[in-house]
């Protein structure tokens, strides 16, 4: 029978239930294959949701994807952290029925983890993948709520724990989601957001069309029929009355005898006097004023598992990336890499005249670039699939463990030589991203030379445990 | 056979029988309007001439303060004509200006195309009234938003010379006193139509011409709502137009009354699209003619009567308009039963002798305004020289027949009170208040 794991991170919750209970530092040494939910202690709000981040950053599709239920304390919790949970158990109903009660019903999360291959073993790497998994897994809509703790004032709870930088990444990995079709999304509303910070906190306000100055007032214009005078109703003002400053009648009845035209406005500042003033807003958060126009509009979406989704969040991302990579860079799967390079390791020890190197690349933030690029990232990467291949000599044989991470064995290639080729595959990588996408790319290599002493699973790992996210 | 009948009959006249069978023409169309105005003009053209410098010097005081003149448009459904009056004005030869566009009510485009002339700043402000208030509400909107020393009102369908804005201003800086001067509208799209060339013709020797008779007579009683040049003080002493049809004509005895001067500026050209056919000039000329009864018989009789304000001077504008156009309108009908009854047997024969005798005055008439006005004339308006002899039946009998129509309708039944030219609800309190 699974049970919940209690993570305690104050002393003042009095948990006198038989449930395991560790600190969130023993996340990772934990055993949970017999754990229904984190029982996640809110007692202290900005701890406890310490911990629910920590929880959903986790690699490990055990840990990220397991169901997150609070055991609340006093305080009331904001919205998006309220609703980043899968439930909630106030301190008063908590017994083992309630406990019970909450695996079941979170049993299908648990079923669906329990799908995947290695899933306390095998990492997930990519973001976006990582957010296919947890939609997928928590089988529910993906609604967005507002929330002025971030700067885009949209939060989507679920996935807000995903993401430890406060920017953008949210609705870019979620549009890039949508693009490949492996997500399904439905209106939920419209917003404008600071063109230069996204910041979503806008002051929006009617200036003056000539200085721009903000003190303008507006006035109705009054027009009386017996007499044909028309000006602001301020001229027309006489205690409580509408007394016409021309024929000195009192206007009677709207529509009868007198009506309202339309409405002026008058700077202040400059005495301009227009009918439409300019609208301007200004940023909260860089203090900066655009006119709405060079706002970025943007429109908020739900979000909702495709049956494409469904199949990619379980078997893998079999993204367009590998077919692109298999088909223009003709590379050879892991397996067959490990092969080859054990022959080449051989060779070079039994006939000892000639040297051979292994390359290890790795480009930093790539995953981000791609999802910045939704559509277009399918270009992108056959830019950079042209530039491997022209760089590298077609006798390399080259495998990748992901989008931006590549092994290459560069036969009959001393370790200098090999540097030279890396430097021009990073000149040529940084002037395309560089020039076009304004991202300079933080290319991280090892070279080693071939030989039989060299063990490759070993190098590979050490390799990716320092470089790769 | 016709004509050895006229000459025969011509042979037979003597100076009793030509007043009898001719007297509308000798006693008073070429007394008042032939006579008077070559007259007035002769003497009218060597004044200017001798003024030359004066002129000069009003154009150096004019420059030397630079006023702010703040032309409005009122007008609904205008839009197209806009993009045309904006850019003639913006080859003003006087730029101290602001184009204030007043929109009443459109359901065009005109709001549209307005905005984007704003934006380009080929509009100092445009202001759209979603509720269609009229002419007159449209002008004190416009109005009362304004800046300038000097008020120019033109119609939308309007484009002025390049010359215009400056010209009209100068009687200000002529004369002490002047309080409004009416500037000289000719028609635009002459060449359009038949109906346009007509009224070209028209234009020249009854506005431009008359009009110039008038100013110098003292007696000058309508600056044209298309292109007319007011003291904006005296506008807002007025608090601005009353209710139309016929608001350019009640603004100039108002301004009349006050003890100003109006005057006619000939030079100050602008050019106005009329009506394209006959039966568009008929709807026009009914709304204008019926404004005589309804201006000056009703709303401003007191011009006629002694008081303490009485003015000869206004009473002549009044009562020689009055006269002239409406008790004088009768004569015709008068003229034609006395022939009916009298001589029936040579009808035919005094009418084609009226004809001839009415084709020379207004060969003559045109002439006049050629002198007047050759400085400005066009290319195409010498070809409307051909077109003359069809002048006597249309002022004769089109224009006529129109007149009689309109001021039977506006005596007896009120028929301004009823024009769709006003809102509904306007038109409503306007004949019940019989503004």
């Amino acid at each position: 029978m699974k049970q919940p794991c209690f993570i305690s991170t104050t002393s003042l919750t009095d948990v006198t239930l038989n449930i395991p209970g560790i600190s969130d530092d023993a996340i990772d040494t934990f055993d949970n294959s017999q754990t229904s939910f984190w029982l996640v202690d809110m007692n202290d709000p900005t701890s406890g949701w310490n911990t629910v981040c920590k929880l959903r950053s986790n690699p490990y599709p055990a840990v990220y994807l397991r169901p997150i239920v609070y055991l609340m304390g006093a305080d009331l919790l904001p919205e998006e952290i309220y609703h980043a949970a899968n439930g909630h158990i106030k301190p008063e109903n908590m017994n083992q029925r309630t406990l019970d009660s909450w695996a079941s019903k979170l049993e299908p999360i648990n079923l669906w983890i329990e799908k995947l291959e290695q899933p306390n073993t095998a990492k997930d790497t990519n973001i976006a993948f990582r957010v296919l998994r947890l939609i997928a897994c928590s089988d529910r809509e993906v609604s967005p709520t507002t929330s002025t703790r971030v700067n885009s004032g949209f939060v989507y709870p679920l996935l807000d724990p995903l993401f430890s930088k406060e920017d953008n990444s949210t609705f870019e990995t979620l549009n890039f989601l949508l693009e490949q079709k492996l997500i399904n999304s439905s209106f939920v509303s419209k917003a404008h957001f600071c063109g230069h910070c996204e910041s979503a906190f806008l002051n929006f306000k009617e200036t003056c069309t000539q200085c721009n100055s903000e003190d303008i007032v507006s006035d109705e214009i009054v027009h009386h029929f017996k007499c044909a005078y028309t000006g602001k109703i301020s001229d027309f003002r006489n205690n409580d009355e509408l007394t016409c400053p021309k024929c000195e009648r009192t206007l009677q009845h709207i529509g009868v005898d007198y009506d309202k035209p339309s409405i002026i406005f008058s700077c202040n500042h400059c005495t301009h006097t227009f009918q439409e003033p300019e609208i301007q807003a200004t940023c909260f958060s860089c203090s900066r004023t655009s006119s709405p126009e060079n706002l970025t509009h943007r429109i908020i979406y739900s979000y909702s598992m495709s049956a494409i989704g469904k199949n990619a969040a379980i078997y893998g991302l079999d993204t367009l990336f590998t077919r692109i990579m298999e088909s223009k860079l003709r590379l050879t799967p892991m397996p067959v890499f490990k092969e080859f390079y054990a022959i080449e390791a051989s060779r070079i020890q039994r006939y000892k005249v000639s040297t051979s190197s292994l390359t290890l690349i790795h480009i930093a933030n790539m995953s981000s670039v791609y999802i910045r690029m939704a559509h277009r990232a399918k270009e992108l990467f056959e830019e950079l699939s042209v530039i491997f291949r022209t760089t590298l000599r077609t006798c390399d044989v080259m495998t990748a463990l992901n989008e931006s991470t590549f092994f290459v064995i560069m036969t009959e290639t001393a370790p200098q030589h090999a540097e030279r080729a890396i430097e021009r595959l990073n000149e040529r990588i940084t002037a395309l991203l560089g020039n076009n996408l304004d991202f300079i790319p933080e290319i991280q290599s090892e070279i080693f030379k071939i030989d039989e002493n060299i063990e490759l699973d070993d190098t590979l790992e050490a390799f990716q445990e320092k470089h790769v996210d | 056979m016709l004509i050895e009948e006229i000459l025969i009959f011509l042979s037979q006249l003597d100076a009793m029988k030509i007043l009898l069978y001719f007297w509308p023409f000798f006693l008073l169309d070429m007394t008042r309007y032939l006579l008077l105005d070559f007259l007035v003009i002769i003497l009218y053209i060597p004044k200017r001439y001798l003024q030359r410098h004066q002129y000069n010097n009003a154009r150096k005081r004019l420059y030397k303060e630079r006023p702010l003149v703040s032309i409005l448009v009122p007008g609904k459904n205008e839009g197209k004509h806009i993009t045309a009056l904006a850019h003639s004005l913006s080859h003003q030869s006087y730029k101290n200006f602001e184009l204030i566009i007043v929109d009443d009510g459109s359901d065009d485009q005109t709001p549209i195309i307005c905005k984007a002339l704003e934006k380009k700043g080929l509009i100092d402000l445009f202001i759209r009234n979603d509720v269609r208030g009229g002419k007159a509400s449209a002008a004190n909107t416009a109005l009362n938003f304004s800046k300038g020393k000097y008020i120019v009102h033109i119609d939308a369908d309007s484009h002025m010379a390049a010359d215009s804005i400056e010209k009209i201003l100068l009687p200000f800086y002529m004369e002490e006193n002047v309080g409004a001067v009416g500037g000289d509208v000719r028609v635009a799209n002459s060449e359009e139509s038949f109906a346009t060339r007509l009224q070209a013709i028209e234009y020249m020797k009854s506005l431009s011409t008359g009009r110039t008779v008038s100013s110098e007579l003292g007696i000058l009683r309508i600056i044209a709502g298309a292109h007319g040049a007011f003291r904006r003080d005296i506008l807002l002493r007025l608090h601005g137009w009353d209710v139309g049809p016929g608001l350019d004509g009640d603004i100039t005895l108002k301004i009349r009354k006050l003890g100003f001067r109006v005057v006619h500026e000939p030079m100050a050209v602008c050019y106005t699209h009329v009506p394209d056919s006959f039966k568009k000039l008929a709807k026009q000329r009914f709304r204008w003619d019926r404004s005589i009864v309804r201006f000056r018989l009703r709303k401003h009789k007191d011009i006629l009567l002694p008081s303490k304000s009485f003015s000869l001077s206004n009473f002549i504008t009044s009562a020689e308009n009055i006269f002239f156009n409406i008790i004088l309108d009768i004569k015709w009908w008068l003229y034609i039963t006395q022939l009916i009854i009298f001589s029936p047997e040579v009808m035919l024969i005094i009418f084609i002798i009226n004809y001839v005798l009415y084709l020379i005055a207004n060969i003559l008439q045109f002439l006049i305004a050629f002198a007047l006005l050759h400085s400005t004339f066009l290319r195409k308006d010498y070809i409307l020289f051909l077109f003359i002899p069809l002048i006597p039946i249309y002022t004769g009998l089109y224009l006529r027949l129109v007149r009689t129509y309109a001021y039977l309708m506006e005596i007896f039944h009120g028929a301004s009170y009823r024009d769709k030219w006003n809102p509904w609800k306007v038109s409503k309190i306007a004949e019940k208040e019989r503004l």
